[in-house]
């Protein structure tokens, strides 16, 4: 029955209980239909074809499914599909990725947006393999909370929370449901409410601090268009992931977690525990591919003093302690998440990763700690992406609004669109709508999407990745690799079908990660140690049953990319948007003085 | 002169060393000599070395060639955490270098 007040039950969630008693939850998965026009959630069988899919796999084949690639991301016909990787929720090394997919109000294109947190592991354990939410909130205004759990889905008002701070409604969320040991929560905050589209998507960390982002894309305007708030997921007595074939799940696992454990970089006091990924900001300032005031010089001179290793020099000296990365969810090795203390040793914010760290700092001239923790802080409040935030500020002190440097104002800009006024309206949809209002042309972005922390001028590889990839400029979607290995960047060599392979087969390796419930910060293991690679797909064929091997990787992540590729095609986009800004081609980035100078047709070969 | 950019633990072998500053070394460079060579120069143990060294802003080994007035930057071995599939390490002399 109803346990939460004014609830609008499911009368699925009976039926469930029916499936419950009959004791067949180990072996039941369901995808769970969220419909908020009529307020009913749904339980329904997995279709045979979507069985073995997880993940990002999972999200973009419903995504292609089921959502018309031309409708308006903000209306009733886009959905938000939520799923876990293949092998969350059981006691494999690092992977609690959740992957949030819908199309995008912010490229127009499929978007699938992943994070690490409690939440992707509790959803698995509960046997839902996906949450689809469609439709739209007839009452327009009123926000609901979804409350899932072994016993079905019920509805909550969430009005109460609308217009606050995410860091002030969490732990009285928390404290309503039971604690967080006990429930993990998805929210949105007022950029997703007020339809923004730099909104993300917040996950708790295992403090159940709402700092774990699906940040990219504008999905937290999805939900806030359907009034969807929050998500609490509670896996009380839930049956756990099914696992076909133990035996074969234990070797992999094992396999994938020395791997974890040898790499220089994912290893306990490793590269990324002890600086976490801001351990970047230094290394990519070397490399001269540090975009800096929004992409006009490839060096910061303050980067030292932003860097993972002054963060860890700061917290030490305010702290009075050395303090060591965090992980975001249970069961990661890497535990790569940092804090930001303030000057009397109080936690200021988490987490300050490399690309939001960037995009407050080098990005905007700012070579102040305190200044870009108080706005990694407030893109969490507000449930902001942070790089695209950063990146409009950028755009913004382009376009006159402040100086480049000038901390005070940044924070008061990122203020505005808390409260909402048309100048935070504007800044909260982005750095393109930004460079619109503000008449400024150099807005770094491929398919509306600001790029993240990566110069494609001087890190070639990457402007590939921003160029062709699936969901507009970004760094995770799937990596290429130099096309200096390729052999194409100021050589006379065409590229030749193997390397071009080469290229294509990164792109699907990182495809088939995000679908394995992994964080792609596997990657730097698996790459370098053969058996670790072979860990994670028998982890996946041990849960499945299946009998993958590295061809199976290849396909699937062609599968995965195919079918973006397919339904962006379909929302409209051609060739002639695999291209990166016409500033980039034009003007010489120093200390390299490079620009952009892959050919179209060149670029246009590597994903056919 | 070279100018050698220290970071981590390596700073220690710099001028001054400071974990939110620039900590730098700068000196003379013998015709003909490598990276290595200057790395050993300076002090820096072998086992300390990275994988992440950059000469004048590019991805390099130990054997490249090294000249007055260049930039060397270096990382020690627990902080390496480049993307290094995005790069193509150079090594040798400096006949390959565009421009």
């Amino acid at each position: 029955m109803p346990r939460h007040g004014d609830l609008f039950y499911s009368e699925r969630c009976r039926e469930r209980e029916d499936l419950i008693s009959k004791k067949e939850l180990v072996t039941v998965q369901t995808i769970l239909r969220v419909n908020m026009a009529d307020r009913t959630a749904t339980y329904e069988d997995v279709p045979e074809k979507y069985k073995q899919r997880a993940g990002r796999w999972l999200t973009s084949s419903i995504v292609c499914d089921e959502i018309p690639a031309t409708c308006h991301p903000l209306g009733p016909k886009n959905k938000v599909v939520i799923a876990s990787g293949i092998v969350s929720g059981t006691v494999s090394p690092t992977s609690a990725r959740i992957s949030v997919g819908a199309k995008s109000p912010l490229t127009g294109t499929i978007k699938e947006s992943n994070a690490g947190t409690w939440f992707s592991q509790k959803l698995a354990r509960l046997g839902i393999k996906a949450i689809i939410i469609e439709g739209v909130s007839t009452e327009k205004g009123s926000l609901l909370t979804l409350k899932i759990d072994k016993e079905g889905a019920t509805f909550e008002s969430a009005d109460r929370f609308a217009g606050k701070k995410l860091s002030e409604v969490y732990p009285p969320l928390f404290e309503e449901h039971g604690g967080k040991q006990k429930v993990a929560i998805m929210g949105i905050g007022v950029a997703g409410e007020r339809l923004m589209t730099a909104a993300g998507v917040a996950f708790n960390d295992l403090e159940g601090r709402p700092s774990r982002y699906s940040g990219r894309g504008g999905l937290g305007a999805v939900l806030g268009s359907k009034g969807l708030k929050f998500i609490v997921v509670d896996d009380t007595d839930a049956p756990g992931v099914e696992i076909v074939n133990q035996e074969l799940f234990d070797q992999g696992r094992k396999k994938l977690a020395d791997a974890l454990l040898a790499h220089d970089i994912t290893k306990p006091k490793g590269g990324l525990n002890t600086y976490g990924t801001a351990v970047l900001v230094n290394i990519i300032n070397e490399v001269g591919g540090l975009p800096t005031r929004n992409f006009r010089e490839g060096r910061f001179e303050g980067a030292a003093k932003i860097a993972g290793e002054a963060i860890f020099a700061g917290n030490k000296e305010r702290t009075g302690k050395e303090l060591y990365n965090h992980a975001c969810s249970p069961g990661c090795i890497i535990k790569c998440s940092n804090t930001w203390h303030r000057s009397d040793g109080s936690e200021h914010t988490s987490c300050i990763e490399y690309e939001s760290d960037w995009a407050f700092g080098a990005n905007c001239g700012i070579d102040d700690l305190d200044t870009i923790a108080e706005l990694n802080q407030l893109c969490n409040d507000y449930g902001l992406d942070t790089i695209e935030v950063g990146g409009t500020l950028a755009v913004a002190m382009d376009g006159g609004l402040a100086a480049f440097g000038d901390g005070k104002r940044a924070i008061e800009l990122v203020e505005e669109i808390g409260q909402g006024t048309p100048l935070g309206r504007i800044l909260g949809n982005g750095a393109v709508m930004a460079g619109r209002a503000f008449g400024v042309t150099r807005v770094p972005a491929v398919k509306g999407q600001n790029m993240p922390a990566y110069e494609p001028r001087a890190i070639k590889g990457i402007g590939i990745t921003y160029a062709i990839g699936t969901m507009g400029a970004d760094h995770t979607s799937g990596y290429t690799i130099a096309p200096e290995i390729l052999g194409v960047s100021g050589k006379v060599d065409p590229l030749d079908a193997n390397k071009v392979e080469m290229a294509r087969n990164f792109q699907y390796a990182t495809a088939f990660i995000d679908t394995s419930g992994h964080c792609l910060f596997i990657a730097f293991a698996i790459l370098d140690i053969p058996t670790g690679f072979e860990g994670m797909i028998e982890e996946c064929n041990g849960v499945l049953g299946t009998d993958w091997n590295a061809d199976d990787v290849g396909r699937i992540g062609k599968e995965v990319i195919d079918m973006e590729l397919a339904f962006n095609r379909a929302a409209g986009f051609t060739k002639a948007d695999d291209r990166l800004p016409e500033f980039m081609k034009n003007e010489p980035l120093p200390p390299h003085n490079t620009v952009w100078d892959l050919s179209d047709e060149e670029l246009d070969r590597v994903l056919v | 002169m070279i100018t050698v950019h220290l970071y981590g633990k390596l700073r220690r072998f710099a001028e001054e060393s400071d974990p939110a500053a620039d900590s730098t070394v700068s000196i003379p460079v013998v015709p003909g000599e490598t990276i290595e060579g200057i790395l050993k120069r300076i002090g820096i143990p072998e086992e300390e070395l990275g994988n992440n060294i950059f000469l004048n802003g590019e991805y390099s080994g130990l054997t490249r060639e090294v000249k007055s007035g260049d930039r060397l930057g270096v990382f020690p071995d627990d902080m390496q955490l480049l993307y290094k599939w995005y790069f193509t390490k150079r090594e040798g002399d400096r006949s390959d270098e565009p421009g």
